[in-house]
């Protein structure tokens, strides 16, 4: 009975887990931004970002109950104290779906930097940004 | 009781007495200023060697890059020469506010020591790698050529020169004009790698704070430290001068007027972003040496924007003071102008539409002097004659 018990709550858990747990592919220390349709995990490469450096991203865009699975992502970043962009584009492949790698991204100042990606699913794009500060 | 006025006027006794009867306070930095001023070394960096040149870090190429710099025949009228501009003994300039070569040049003659491994080369950016930079003076009517056939006919009949040339590429030079002359870029590149600037009062200063050597640090002057204490704090000099070498390698406007004389500007990266896009001489052309081409990412990447126009590459401000005169178009004279530039800020000079970093710091007489102190120890003391 007790072990029955044990083995019970274990289940729950891995299921509440499966649903936090977006981008568990990815490995290694994740940001997570929630929207209202999905969830963007990501990792950066080098990590921390280095300013005045070139850095690469994985990402796994996780759609919510019932909201039809990510086509496609745009990412882009911004310093808006600054109120300027990147001076690169940052170019896209999704080696599986709903993964995502981004690279060519570049920060090229210290301070705030908000990173958004324009998830595109359906013809509708939402919108999730992170905020980062870079030393 | 004493008015409000009344204890202003005893603060400011009480705040003006000890600081006309004392020395100054010494310096002391934010954790954050530690960290910034910590991220400006070390120095030396490690050597550069540049996969996309299969020369670089070769004793042979270097050695002939050094004699094929000084070697005016590389020019159409066999008097001009790389140190005709890149005076060795001027540290790489020439002195001159824009550069005297065939024709006056558009800009001011920028140093070549620490120029490995940047990302961009010219004020604009136009070139993604040392050797293509190498090469563009060559070519170029104003500086020392008309094309690569010059460059190529020196190299198959100076005996010396092609001498040279077979010991360091393995065979004698080919029928193609623009693989000769590529390849004395490469050899004008691997010698310029090695050009580093030596240490500075800032670098042990600066290792002093990394180590906590109090009694080290105390040798810093005191003026060069509040200058520090400024060029990292209030005056935000390393959003753009940041790293061992003061530059994030990137382009902006700092509102020097971009007119070359009345009705003609230099449209600096705007313009670059655009060369580079037609040259055959970048990391994702046929020149590049790598075998995985991973070097290309930036000239893959770099995306063209309207404010570009008017914005030019963030010098390294290694050795600065040896390197006047300033500013793209050596518009400022010596350093207090451009400490005086960033003082004073024209601000509707800087694009209305533009980005907002910079705003007019408002130094006096004694921030500006600091601040100049500090710029001054970026250079090692001359050797005492
Ligand atoms: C007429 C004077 C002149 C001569 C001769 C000259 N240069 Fe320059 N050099 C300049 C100027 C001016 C610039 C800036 C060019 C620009 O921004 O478009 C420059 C830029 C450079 C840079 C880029 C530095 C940086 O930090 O971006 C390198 C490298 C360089 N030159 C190497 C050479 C070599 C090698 C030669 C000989 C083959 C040479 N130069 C001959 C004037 C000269
Ligand atoms: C927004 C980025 C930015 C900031 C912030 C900035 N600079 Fe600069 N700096 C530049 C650029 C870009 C140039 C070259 C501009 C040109 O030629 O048009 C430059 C040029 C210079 C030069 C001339 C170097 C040479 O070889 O010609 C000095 C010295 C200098 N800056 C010092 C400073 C100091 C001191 C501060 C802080 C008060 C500062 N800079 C803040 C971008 C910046
Ligand atoms: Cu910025």
């Amino acid at each position: 009975m007790r072990f029955l018990r044990i083995a019970a709550t274990g289940c729950v858990l891995a299921a509440a887990g499966a649903a936090v747990a977006c981008g568990e592919s990815l490995g290694g220390a994740r940001t997570t931004v929630e929207g209202g349709k999905y969830t963007v995990a990501y990792t950066t490469s080098p990590a921390p970002i280095v300013v005045g450096q070139h850095f690469s991203l994985d990402l796994a865009v996780c759609a919510k109950g019932g909201v039809p699975a990510p086509q496609s992502v745009r990412i882009d970043a911004s310093m808006p104290e600054h109120r300027h962009g990147m001076n690169y584009r940052a170019s896209i492949t999704s080696p599986r779906a709903g993964v995502f790698r981004a690279e060519g991204l570049l920060f090229h100042m210290p301070g705030r930097w908000d990173l958004t990606f324009d998830v595109v699913a359906d013809g509708a794009t939402q919108r999730l940004t992170s905020t980062l500060r870079v030393e | 009781m004493a008015s409000a006025r009344q204890l202003a006027a005893i603060a400011l006794v009480a705040a003006a007495v000890p600081a006309i009867a004392q020395a100054p306070p010494p310096v002391t930095f934010t954790d954050a200023e530690v960290r910034r001023i910590l991220s400006l070394g070390p120095w030396p960096p490690p050597p550069v060697v540049d996969p996309s040149n299969r020369v670089s870090g070769k004793a042979e190429a270097i050695a002939f890059g050094t004699r094929l710099f000084a070697d005016p025949r590389l020019s159409t009228n066999g008097a001009i020469a790389c140190t005709t501009c890149h005076q060795p003994g001027r540290a790489f300039t020439d002195g001159l506010p824009r550069a005297q070569g065939l024709a006056r040049v558009d800009r001011n003659t920028p140093t070549v020591n620490d120029v490995g491994g940047q990302r961009w080369y010219g004020w604009d950016g136009a070139h993604d790698n040392l050797w293509a930079q190498s090469l563009r003076p060559l070519v170029d009517p104003r500086e020392m050529g008309d094309g690569v056939a010059h460059v190529a006919a020196a190299v198959r009949t100076h005996g010396d020169l092609r001498e040279r040339y077979v010991a360091v590429f393995g065979r004698p030079p080919p029928a193609d004009d623009e693989v000769v002359a590529v390849d004395v870029a490469k050899a004008l590149a691997a010698y310029q790698e090695v050009l580093a600037t030596p240490r500075t009062p800032f670098d042990d200063f600066r290792d002093a704070l990394a180590r906590g050597d109090a009694a080290a640090m105390a040798r810093y002057p005191q003026a060069a430290q509040r200058g520090l204490k400024t060029f990292v704090g209030a005056g935000n000099c390393t959003a753009c001068h940041l790293g061992p070498r003061f530059t994030n390698g990137e382009f902006h406007d700092i509102g020097i007027p971009f007119f070359v004389e009345p009705g003609r500007v230099d449209p600096g990266r705007h313009a670059g972003i655009r060369r580079l896009g037609a040259s055959r001489h970048t990391l994702t052309g046929p020149f590049n040496d790598d075998p995985v081409r991973a070097p290309g990412t930036s000239t893959r990447h770099v995306s063209l924007e309207h404010r570009n126009y008017g914005e030019f590459k963030v010098p390294g401000l290694r050795n600065v003071a040896r390197t006047a005169p300033y500013m793209h178009n050596g518009s400022l004279a010596t350093l207090r102008d451009v400490v005086r530039h960033y003082s004073d800020l024209p601000e509707d000079r800087l694009h209305a539409d533009g980005e907002r970093i910079l705003k007019p710091l408002g130094l006096d007489r004694y921030g500006i002097d600091d601040l100049v102190a500090f710029l001054e120890t970026l250079s090692a003391p001359l050797p005492r004659p």
